[in-house]
């Protein structure tokens, strides 16, 4: 008893002294860096999907889709769906409020002034003073300067994101994680990315590395984390998640969340730091990809079943 | 000392969280108190998924909350009370569940196609493993692979000790 009692007061010590808490991490975060080509390091695939000619290359080749890292339908293949989105987003962007005016007032016809924005983004924000998600920014700016409240996981901010993505489709995926605030989410992201968490014990890296990514979970295939941000939002089959106005468009922070849920984990708040950060990891991981907007989600096209013989 | 105990085992288990490796009876079939507190919120097996606050009891993402902050479950190493009896039927249902066992995801089942992740189930019967490691298997993986792609269905009270047993006799551990 009194052993036990010293023991205990000796680990509160330490437990005291190293206020932090050992979480379980899934192997491999120091393997991981801030571009596409790192995935080279992970599925070996990286050359068979690194841009739409080798895309082509290795469909003409016969090569299935897991060998692609499921490139070939998730990024190559525009989406018609995607495109109707595209356009109420367009016309969202054109609305005026009640105040008179519209995102176009300040930002352009067309959104001419932001043009490959979409593609840096995350970043850090002065304004909010933090690093903040394209979601984020278009819910300020339609709070402050239209009145409207759209936050992150509501109709109208989820078109304007497909929107304002829409205007970088093409451009390379650029986001700067070397210095200051945007290397800090971006570290945090990747240890949440590997961090072991929920009902089952896993991480976001337990489906998203290994031999998952080359196997079928039960008709899903779940691939490297690299490059996938590149083509999002994307056009989903209509699927609401509960509490949530959307249900056709998942922007990236609208996935993370939807895989927090498949997988038993606490989900997060869209827009969110910690949501935040994990975006900034994934996007990070896409630097050097191209963009494609507006794809769809891969359950639509059936073209991969017919090459993969399933 | 019971007083004692749990702060203890909190602290202990926040030190040495990789190296903790607790000792459990296995049982868990009632008066279990997180077992307790998740059923009492949540049945699994229905049309509902898991209340968030079912789900705050464990490890989470964002560290504004407490639950950012919970140290891992310590792996658990299990012993097996014999003799193996359980409910063939109800251990179907469990393992090819999505919001139960859900074994389907990972691996083939007798009579069911599912997942490769995992090594197929299909004919374990046939290879006679012993009821020890089968248990100790489904209850935590970790005991022996720390990076094993598996739900830990014990520490975690996914499934009870009974629903386990139901999925073993399923599967048809220990042979026919
Ligand atoms: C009255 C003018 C005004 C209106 C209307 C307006 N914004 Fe803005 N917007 C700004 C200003 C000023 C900034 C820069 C300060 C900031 O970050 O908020 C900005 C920044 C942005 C940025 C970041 C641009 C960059 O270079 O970093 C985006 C994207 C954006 N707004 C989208 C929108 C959208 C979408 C709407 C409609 C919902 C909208 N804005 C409405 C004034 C406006
Ligand atoms: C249980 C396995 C599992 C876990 C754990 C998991 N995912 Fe997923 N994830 C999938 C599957 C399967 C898909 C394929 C798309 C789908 O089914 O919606 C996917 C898709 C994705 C995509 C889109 C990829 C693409 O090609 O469009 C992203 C991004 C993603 N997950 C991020 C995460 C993050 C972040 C976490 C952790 C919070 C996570 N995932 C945890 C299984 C998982
Ligand atoms: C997320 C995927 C996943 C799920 C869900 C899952 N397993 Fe597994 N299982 C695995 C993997 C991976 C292994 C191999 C572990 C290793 O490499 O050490 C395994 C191994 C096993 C083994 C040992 C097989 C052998 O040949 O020695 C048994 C038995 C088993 N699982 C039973 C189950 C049961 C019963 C369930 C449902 C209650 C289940 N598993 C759910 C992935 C899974």
């Amino acid at each position: 008893m009194n052993r036990l009692l010293q023991l205990g007061l000796l680990l509160t010590l330490v437990a005291t002294v190293h206020a932090q808490v050992q979480h379980d991490f899934w192997p491999g975060r120091e393997r991981v860096i801030p571009h596409v080509s790192g995935d080279e390091m992970w599925s070996g695939t990286y050359k068979n999907w690194k841009d739409s000619e080798a895309v082509k290359k290795s469909m003409a080749a016969g090569m299935m889709s897991r060998d692609i890292n499921f490139k070939d339908f998730r990024w190559l293949e525009k989406s018609f769906d995607g495109e109707l989105k595209v356009d109420m987003g367009r016309e969202v962007f054109h609305r005026k409020s009640s105040n008179g005016r519209s995102c176009a007032t300040c930002h352009g016809e067309n959104g001419e002034k932001l043009k490959g924005w979409y593609a840096t983004q995350p970043r850090f924000s002065a304004k909010a003073n933090r690093v903040i998600v394209a979601a984020t920014q278009i819910s300020i700016c339609a709070k402050e300067h239209l009145s409207e409240d759209w936050p992150e996981n509501t109709r109208n901010n989820s078109l304007l994101d497909m929107y304002l993505a829409y205007l970088s489709d093409g451009r390379d995926v650029d986001i700067d994680v070397t210095s200051g605030p945007m290397k800090e989410a971006y570290e945090k992201g990747r240890d949440l990315f590997f961090k072991r968490t929920g009902h089952f014990h896993f991480a976001c890296a337990s489906c998203h590395t290994g031999v998952t990514t080359q196997s079928y979970l039960r008709g899903q295939r779940p691939s490297t984390f690299f490059g996938d941000a590149a083509h999002y939002p994307i056009y989903h089959f209509p699927y609401r998640l509960p509490g949530d106005d959307v249900e056709d468009i998942f922007t990236l922070q609208h996935q993370i969340k939807s895989c927090q849920m498949l997988s038993r984990m606490l989900p997060g708040v869209e827009g969110s730091r910690t949501l935040t950060a994990i975006e900034v990891f994934l996007k990070a991981s896409a630097n050097g990809y191209k963009m494609s907007i507006p794809t769809q989600e891969y359950n639509m096209s059936t073209g991969y079943l017919l090459r993969d013989g399933l | 000392m019971r007083q004692f105990a749990k702060p203890l085992l909190a602290v202990a288990a926040i030190c040495t969280a990789a190296a903790a490796q607790a000792q459990t009876a296995g049982s868990i079939s009632g008066g279990d108190e997180m077992l307790d507190r998740i059923r009492a919120k949540w049945q699994p097996g229905g049309a509902e998924m898991i209340p968030q606050d079912v789900l705050t009891m464990f490890p989470c993402h964002d560290e504004e909350l407490p639950c950012g902050k919970i140290p891992p479950p310590p792996v658990e190493r299990v012993t097996f009370d014999g003799p193996l009896q359980g409910d063939a039927k109800r251990g179907e249902a469990i393992a090819t569940n999505v919001r139960y066992g859900n074994c389907i995801a990972c691996h083939i089942l007798p009579g069911h196609e599912g997942g490769t992740i995992g090594p197929s189930l299909s004919e374990y019967s046939k290879r006679g493993m012993p009821l020890e490691y089968t248990y100790q298997r489904i209850w935590d993986v970790r005991a022996f692979n720390p990076y094993a792609f598996m739900p830990v269905y014990g520490p975690n009270r996914v499934l009870t000790d009974q629903e386990i047993r139901d999925v073993m006799v399923f599967i048809g551990t220990g042979g026919k």
